[in-house]
């Protein structure tokens, strides 16, 4: 089943993004000076201000370090309310903003490990693959 | 949206520190105007940001028993629109020789800018306004239309449905609970006390009191973040009027100094910054600044504003400026703390949770009322110095005020 989304932010570096997701990929940025990941997109090194950077596919491993759950709509009905929202510490370094996937709110632990996943979406560009994170495997 | 890369603060230094002072102060009508504005009996007209303005100016100008014609600068603040410098000053009646449009919105660029103005020799009285009509206009705050040229950090995430501003207040209550094992009603007590201070402000949008049964049968807006933590929408307008130190003196209210300033932001790892870190190391960085400048400690502040966009937010400056250790700023607030009696009264008119949502203008404004002594029923015991900290998802901007002398 697709589901409706609100819009990406598209356009030059977004699109490796979304690219590398749709092919089943998490490619952040890194720099080749300093060797710090970043996200979300950016056009300098923020930890070096090199503007040298290239995408790279990353592990997808993470932790959980904190969440929300939305119970007011922002969205106007694009996305059904309440949901669930995580931050998640990836292994190498940046902080991934994202959803659950096949767990709640009430299974949620600080620090749990996750894992990322795709899943089919829609928004008003078409249809994409999103970055959600489940439960690691163990 | 990024406020501050709208003008140039004055880099803090000692020589700058009490060169201009507050003598005048202008706020509309706050909670007439909200309920009003509520009510929306017939024949009710929403106010103009403009029109607001005015009235804020007039009043400010009554009160610092000044002419028009002492008025030589003019710096103006719409968030949302609204007359230029020049437009304004005509409409007013003023002729300045200084203008300045790149107010910004939020209070912690303009009021150091003017200093610098009048350091300078640019003008020697500037009338600053500062006017929304946020409520009238009918803005929403979060969702995917938000009107900012490039995609902010911020508000990247929309495919995850992640936005708004109260999103990041939640994240970071989340984490806080998690890390220092707090619970709902002990954020509840920051709402609680500030929602008591306002009810000691005769124009205070929120005059109920509100209990902590009330805060946890509130709704949540982005759990684990009630209705409660998140601060007001209204619409109003706020004028100081700032004038060279040695002209300040023989006027109807004892000046107000401002002594110093200071600004930090958060450059990389936004997320983790304001998440895990919760900005102290900006608050310490930018707090720093604004002390050294003024030449007090930290120990020396006897009244602290801080920017309340939500209840968490309140304890992340509290606790960043090192006025409590981390994880310590619910307790204090539960132990009176931060009542006006308490060891550091804090938005003790209200803040933007309970008073007005004047965007920090109305933080300096009680600052004035408390250094002035004049803060009635509200007032703190002898305070002589005053610190307003405003802070966004990325910057901090401490003001120092010291109560001048007649
Ligand atoms: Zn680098």
């Amino acid at each position: 089943m697709v589901q409706k989304r609100p819009d990406r932010t598209l356009g030059p570096g977004h699109d490796t993004f979304w690219n590398g997701c749709d092919r089943g990929e998490l490619r952040l940025q890194r720099c080749t000076g300093c060797g710090t990941y970043a996200w979300p997109v950016v056009q300098k090194c923020e930890q070096c201000a090199a503007d040298d950077l290239e995408f790279q596919t990353v592990s997808g491993r993470g932790k959980v370090v904190s969440w929300c759950s939305f119970v007011q709509d922002y969205y106007r009905g694009i996305l059904p309310v309440p949901y669930d929202t995580i931050m998640v510490e990836l292994e190498e370094g940046p902080m991934f903003l994202s959803n659950p996937h096949e767990f709640g709110e009430n299974e949620i632990a600080f620090g749990m490990p996750v894992e990322v996943a795709f899943i089919a979406c829609e928004d008003s560009a078409g249809r994409f693959q999103l970055p959600v994170f489940r439960k690691a495997k163990v | 949206m990024s406020y501050m890369s709208l003008f140039d603060v004055p880099t803090p230094a000692r020589e700058l520190a009490g060169k201009a002072a507050i003598v005048g102060l202008g706020e509309t009508d706050f909670h007439r105007d909200y309920q009003a504005a509520r009510a929306k009996t017939e024949g009710y007209e929403p106010p103009t940001a403009e029109g607001l303005a005015a009235t804020a100016f007039e009043r400010a100008l009554a009160d610092s028993g000044l002419e028009k014609s002492d008025i030589d600068g003019i710096s103006v603040s719409f968030l949302y629109g609204g007359p230029d410098a020049a437009s304004m000053a005509a409409s007013l009646g003023l002729t300045p020789r200084y203008l300045n449009d790149r107010g910004g919105g939020i209070c912690a660029g303009p009021i150091p800018v003017a200093c610098g103005a009048i350091a300078e020799g640019k003008c020697d009285t500037v009338a600053l306004i500062f006017s929304v009509a946020t409520r009238s206009i009918g803005r929403k705050f979060g969702g995917q239309k938000f009107d900012s040229d490039a995609p902010s950090s911020y508000y990247y995430h929309h495919p995850w449905g992640w936005s708004s501003q109260a999103a990041h207040w939640a994240m970071i209550w989340q984490h806080y609970q998690q890390v220092y094992g707090a619970s709902e009603a002990d954020l509840g007590s920051v709402a609680v006390q500030i929602r008591h201070n306002a009810t000691l402000n005769p124009n205070a949008v929120m005059q109920k009191p509100l209990t902590i049964e009330d805060y946890l049968a509130s709704r949540y807006v982005v759990k684990p973040l009630h209705l409660f933590d998140l601060c007001l929408v209204n619409d109003g307008a706020v004028c100081l009027i700032v004038r060279r130190a040695d002209l300040a003196r023989d006027l109807p209210h004892t000046p107000v100094s401002v002594e110093g300033w200071g600004r930090a932001s958060v450059t990389r790892d936004k997320m983790r910054t304001l998440v895990v870190d919760r900005m102290r190391p900006q608050y310490q960085e930018a707090g720093r600044q604004a002390l050294d400048m003024a030449g007090v400690a930290l120990a020396d502040v006897r009244h602290f504003e801080g920017y309340d966009a939500s209840t968490i937010h309140l304890i992340d400056h509290v606790e960043g400026h090192g006025f409590v250790d981390p994880g310590a700023g619910l307790e204090f607030c539960k132990g009176g703390g931060m009542a006006i009696d308490g060891a550091l009264p804090v938005n003790t008119g209200g803040g933007i949770l309970s008073g007005t949502y004047m965007h920090g203008w109305n933080h300096v404004a009680e600052i004035v009322r408390q250094l002035r002594h004049e803060a009635g029923a509200r007032q703190v015991d002898g305070v002589d110095v005053s610190m307003f900290s405003l802070a966004q998802t990325d910057q901090v901007h401490p003001i120092i005020f010291r109560r001048g002398e007649r």
